[in-house]
């Protein structure tokens, strides 16, 4: 196993797929990184301004949410994982990449010669994919961090960053990566095609959560329940930000925990249904 | 028993609308190159794929020393392969190519300098795949199949795309690997090449044996049908002496005598009892292209 995987590793160094993504995922975590500091600094600066003649509870009421809405701990969350949302469309592209340049390549013939048999190389290529996937998160988290420290400094927050809330999301962000990596491989075996995986994936990844967002708005139309809408979180992407969520995505959204469990559960499903193609596939 | 004979058996890959391969059983002995023969669409590479475990079978089974592909304990140690239809990745260049299988097979990666060096290939070690030719993409997958030294060496027409000198260093490389004891099993379309190069022959036709067997042995099963190329000036006289002794003649277009049914020195006596001039007198043995062409008319359409 450990050939196999220093195989797919030199693999992916050997071309010049690995820091076209690495860069991909430089540039676009700088650039939300600007984004979350630039929304951090606009709320944790902003000051409430209640209308005087509100009555006490309303009052109060309004308070709790503001406080909520601008705890120092949300923003800072949300700065220590930016780029996680490209950062995993990356990792999922580069694990369709482990499977489809095989094919659009035909190097399959010459991997499954010296290992015929497959279910090794996909558990090599998974392992691979997370292994890469753990170096992009260790990338855009190490920006991050230095970025982040920094900014709270200067704007004369506390970084929380020794909080549970912050180091769990900071972990999970990992775990994120790493399923989207898995979900990347068990797509590539699912669609052999190059371009046509890779455009799924992406389509799906980014309008996903939006495309939820209004299918279950509908839905709840005719189903006047509430748990119509936590049902969102069977869609992936919508899944994977729920996970990430210190506080509630939306009013309806499970807890944490929810998303992590729907998202492993969609990474072993892809795994394993990749695995299953690839061993039934004949390569010609 | 790990001699490297390869033992096809009962062999079947029906695909949606045609049946590729069908029934078929033949071996491949060691220490001998094997044509592997049939017109196009014949079922040469499916066959080869099934073999080598691409290529999942309908039914029957394909063993490499006694054991199926599968489960050869170091596969690139055992066999080595060039298929159509493989290549490397293009942005990848020759000598990463072949380390990326030495680390999947557990090779050291000097051999991947080795292989380069024994197929000519060292000047472009460094150049990307995208920019090898024909012949170059050839032997890069000789290379390739040789990466692990292996005992049996299947090839799906790897005479494909390479030079007159190209061809003929294969020719010798094959013979030399066969001289070795190894096993060499190779398709092919170039029949008067193959006729140089294999020992034995495997013929098929829409997925079905046809003959098997020593090249020798294959082409003089046909040569009932010898025939003999005369030209004389005096072609009624002999024609009618060669009559006399219980011959065929026919007179070819360009007036030569075509005869069959006698031997050349029963012609040579002929003629020189009735005092005719021979100004050309050649025995024409049917060579494997036109066995091949014989024993695969009518099959030969493609499905
Ligand atoms: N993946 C596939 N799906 C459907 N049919 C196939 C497939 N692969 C091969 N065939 C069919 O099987 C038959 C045998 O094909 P194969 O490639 O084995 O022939 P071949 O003897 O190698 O021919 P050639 O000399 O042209 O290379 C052909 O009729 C082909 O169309
Ligand atoms: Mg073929």
């Amino acid at each position: 196993m450990i050939r196999l995987i220093r195989s797919e590793i030199l693999k992916i160094r050997t071309t010049n797929t690995w820091w076209i993504f690495a860069l991909a995922s430089v540039l676009t975590t700088g650039l939300t990184l600007a984004v979350n500091c630039a929304q951090a600094h606009y709320y944790l600066n902003e000051k409430l301004n209640l209308p005087s003649d509100l009555p006490a509870d309303q009052a109060e009421q309004a308070r709790q949410q503001f406080a909520a809405q601008h705890q120092v701990v949300t923003q800072s969350v949300n700065v220590f994982t930016s780029g996680q949302f490209f950062g995993c469309l990356f990792v999922a592209l580069l694990g369709i990449l482990l499977i489809t340049n095989e094919y659009y390549h035909q190097t399959a013939t010459a991997t499954f010669l010296a290992t015929p048999h497959r279910s090794r190389i996909v558990t090599a290529k998974l392992i691979t994919g997370i292994a890469y996937a753990a170096v992009f998160w260790l990338l855009t988290t190490v920006i991050d961090l230095v970025t982040g420290v920094i900014f709270f400094r200067v704007e004369g927050f506390a970084n929380h960053l020794g909080d549970w809330d912050v180091s769990r999301a900071v972990l999970l962000n990992l775990m994120a990566f790493a399923i989207w990596a898995v979900f990347g491989v068990g797509f590539g075996a699912l669609i052999r095609s190059q371009i046509g995986a890779t455009i799924t994936v992406t389509v799906l990844y980014v309008v996903g959560m939006l495309a939820a967002q209004i299918v279950f708005a509908v839905l709840h139309q005719f189903i006047k329940k509430d748990w119509v809408l936590t049902l969102q979180v069977v869609v992936p992407s919508t899944a994977s930000q729920i996970m990430l969520s210190p506080v509630k995505l939306f009013p309806q959204s499970p807890p944490q925990w929810v998303g992590a469990i729907v998202l492993i559960g969609y990474g072993i499903l892809a795994g394993l249904i990749g695995t299953l193609i690839l061993r039934k596939r004949d390569v010609s | 028993m790990s001699d490297g004979r390869i033992v096809v058996s009962g062999l079947t890959k029906q695909y949606k609308n045609v049946r590729a391969v069908d029934d078929l059983s033949f071996t491949v002995e060691p220490g001998r190159v094997t044509g592997f023969l049939g017109p196009n669409g014949a079922g040469k590479t499916t066959t080869l794929r099934m073999v080598l475990n691409l290529v999942t079978p309908t039914a029957g089974t394909a063993t490499i020393g006694g054991q199926r592909y599968a489960d050869l304990p170091d596969p690139l140690r055992t066999v080595g392969a060039i298929l159509e239809a493989s290549a490397a990745h293009k942005g990848r260049t020759g000598r990463n190519h072949l380390r990326v299988i030495c680390a999947a097979a557990g090779l050291p990666d000097q051999r991947a300098d080795e292989v380069l060096e024994l197929v000519g290939l060292t000047p472009a070690a460094k150049r990307k795949f995208k920019g090898f030719s024909l012949g170059m993409r050839q032997r890069l997958g000789i290379a390739a199949a040789m990466l692990g030294d292996p005992k049996v060496l299947i090839l799906d027409e790897p005479a494909n795309g390479l030079d007159p000198e190209g061809i003929r260093w294969m020719r010798g490389f094959l013979r030399n690997l066969a001289s070795e004891g190894r096993t060499v099993l190779v398709s092919s379309h170039l029949l008067s090449e193959m006729e140089l190069l294999a020992d034995d022959v495997v013929i098929i036709a829409a997925g079905r044996l046809v003959r098997q067997g020593p090249v020798a042995e294959v082409v003089g099963s046909m040569s009932t049908n010898a025939r003999v190329r005369v030209r004389t000036p005096q072609a009624e006289l002999l024609t009618k002496e060669l009559t006399q002794a219980g011959a065929t003649v026919a007179t070819g277009t360009d007036g030569a005598l075509l005869v069959t049914g006698v031997e050349a020195p029963a012609i040579g006596a002929a003629a020189l009892r009735v005092s005719a001039e021979l100004h050309e007198l050649v025995t024409e043995r049917p060579d494997l292209e036109h066995v091949f062409l014989e024993l695969t008319q009518g099959k030969a359409t493609i499905r």
